[in-house]
């Protein structure tokens, strides 16, 4: 993506030179809800936390490896009803239920998403989405997990172990960021590890990589399977966040694209990208669906496909504004 | 003679055959390499010279044949592990990763042999010193010469630590100077006791570099000698120049 640029020279770690521009967006992150107290602002900021952090995930195999996944509102929704029906048929705690969310959504993806591994491009990405779309539709025609009816949660009292709260939206926002906190690591750790610079020479050229000694489907699988656990684990947040479901809500395609569109704004294939992207598409499409009321329906998938031509002009997304010379001259300047 | 026949075969490949729908790419070639040679391997455009690495590489499944390595069966192992069995290989067509650094591109090679990344980049700046490229190590690889995309290939392929490698015209599109520094670099690489299989276009390149030469025309081997007697060898003449010029050639002579 940044092969337009002759003779740059990469500076990925401008932002790591100094550790602290982690610890104060973190800090900055953690006073968040007391700056805007309204509960209207928490659901954004959870709204904005959950998707930085699917977007994180998509990552993994969008953005390092190069494989542009549509399909991942399934496995969303794959967390979500697993939790969800494992508590209700089995009494199993949510917590766990995510765990086993996670791992179904890897065993699903291992299966379907294997044989499209030997797609390329738009291809693989036509297939994902169509799978996608395959699992909620069956979800809407699957009478034993709800239908198209969906499933509600029982009303807990509120605590931790039981994953809900009534009063406050506030331990979701804390449980979202440390989920968050915890698979930015994870993606810094993998950015610098084999499994990084494989994932990345993947999407550069398979052909190089194999010859490389890199068992190429199998390096994807491992990227898809990390990426789907994530995404998985989120939607088992959203349903103890609304306490129902159905496929509409946790499977439609517009999350598909969203969980895409937004690490694709901010600069995929890079660790903060995410984090740019998340709070401009989602502050834009939570405010102008408030603002506009039933009216403003649609005007949220405006705003995404504005933001997908918008990045025509900025192929490497927001990312490339603080990776440029001029940005780094004045860097310099501010740090003294 | 009697001295080489003593040294290891490294690479063994016998009645290897590919059959691309109608067409025959490889015909039944035979070939062995032995520890410590350059190996040339020249012939005109199409005549099934990079069909044949890609066939001991793994890229293609071969038709008929077997690929022996260090005396074990290597026929149709995927890419990823004859590259892990010990063999490298460069392309034809430049296929580094552009968007990644000369010492990243370096490092991924380096990674067949280490999970350390620190023990990767150590490798890496080890090989881009060998390959003369220390200074160009954060330039995108993109943005290089294709004489230094060339030498950044060998030096990727060199990172996982082959006992064989191939390499794919890696003086095509190179001016006369680049071509002596690669030449010199190929050297260097036989010194550290790597065995090379050379692809070659350039004939004047390749005839001083290697011990043997094989010379393939349509898929067939045509000739296997010491490279003085290949330059002179009229089956070689013919598939490379036309028969014109050999008839041309031998009035000439007889003048």
């Amino acid at each position: 993506m940044g092969r337009l640029k002759p003779l740059m020279v990469r500076q990925p770690r401008i932002f790591w030179r100094k550790n602290y521009i982690f610890a104060l967006a973190l800090a900055l992150l953690l006073a968040l809800p007391f700056i805007f107290t309204a509960r209207f602002q928490h659901h954004v900021m959870i709204k904005v936390l959950m998707f930085a952090f699917l977007g994180c995930a998509w990552n993994i195999i969008g953005g390092y490896t190069g494989q542009v996944a549509l399909g991942h509102a399934a496995f969303f929704g794959i967390g979500a009803y697993t939790s969800s029906l494992c508590y209700i048929w089995f009494g199993l705690n949510p917590w766990f239920g995510m765990l086993l969310g996670g791992i179904l959504a890897v065993a699903v993806s291992a299966v379907i998403n294997y044989p499209c591994f030997r797609l390329h491009g738009r291809y693989f990405a036509i297939a994902t989405l169509a799978l996608g779309e395959i699992i909620r539709l069956l979800f809407t025609n699957w009478r034993l997990v709800g239908g198209a009816l969906g499933v509600r949660l029982p009303l807990l009292p509120e605590s931790l172990w039981n994953f809900q709260f009534h009063t406050t939206k506030l331990p979701y926002y804390y449980i979202t960021l440390v989920l968050c906190a915890l698979i930015f690591a994870l993606v810094y750790k993998i950015e610098r590890s084999k499994l990084g610079f494989y994932l990345r020479a993947i999407k550069e050229s398979e052909e190089a990589a194999r010859s490389l000694g890199i068992d190429v489907a199998k390096y994807k699988l491992v990227a898809m399977s990390f990426s789907v656990f994530f995404t998985a684990m989120a939607g088992t947040i959203y349903a103890q966040y609304i306490l129902y479901i159905d496929p509409i809500s946790v499977m439609p395609l517009m999350t598909s694209l969203l969980i895409c569109v937004v690490p694709v704004v901010g600069g995929a294939g890079t660790l903060w990208g995410p984090a740019l992207g998340a709070p401009i598409l989602m502050v834009a499409i939570e405010y102008s669906r408030a603002w506009l009321g039933g009216g403003g329906r649609g005007v949220d998938y405006m705003i995404v496909g504005a933001m997908m031509v918008a990045i025509i002009f900025r192929p490497a997304g927001l990312i490339s504004f603080f990776q440029g010379p001029r940005f780094r001259q004045w860097w310099k300047r501010i740090r003294g | 003679m009697v001295e080489k026949d003593k040294r290891m075969k490294l690479l063994e490949v016998k009645g290897l055959t590919k059959k691309f729908a109608g067409l025959v790419a490889n015909d039944s070639l035979d070939l062995e390499v032995n520890q410590g040679e350059i190996v040339g391997l020249i012939g005109p455009n199409g005549s099934g010279k990079t069909t044949f690495f890609n066939c001991i590489c793994g890229v293609y499944p071969v038709t008929k044949g077997s690929v022996r390595f260090e005396g074990k069966e290597i026929t149709n192992f995927p890419a990823h592990k004859i590259c892990q069995g010990g063999i490298a290989r460069t392309f034809q067509l430049v296929n580094i990763l552009m968007s990644m650094t000369v010492l990243e591109n370096v490092m991924v090679g380096a990674f067949c042999r280490t999970t350390n990344t620190n023990r990767a980049r150590e490798i890496a700046e080890g090989i881009l010193e060998f390959a003369g490229l220390p200074e160009k190590k954060d330039i995108l690889g993109g943005s290089l010469t294709i004489a230094d995309k060339k030498r950044l290939e060998v030096a990727r392929a060199l990172a996982t630590k082959p006992r064989l490698l191939l390499l794919d015209e890696a003086m095509a599109g190179l001016n006369p100077t680049e071509q002596k520094e690669a030449v010199e670099l190929i050297r260097r690489i036989q010194r550290e006791g790597i065995t090379l299989l050379v692809v070659e276009h350039v004939m004047q390149v390749i005839m001083p570099l290697c011990e043997r030469v094989v010379v393939l025309d349509a898929g067939k081997k045509i000739a296997a000698d010491v490279p003085e007697r290949i330059a002179n060898d009229e089956k070689v003449i013919k598939a490379y120049l036309g028969e014109r010029y050999y008839a041309k050639r031998a009035t000439l002579r007889s003048e």
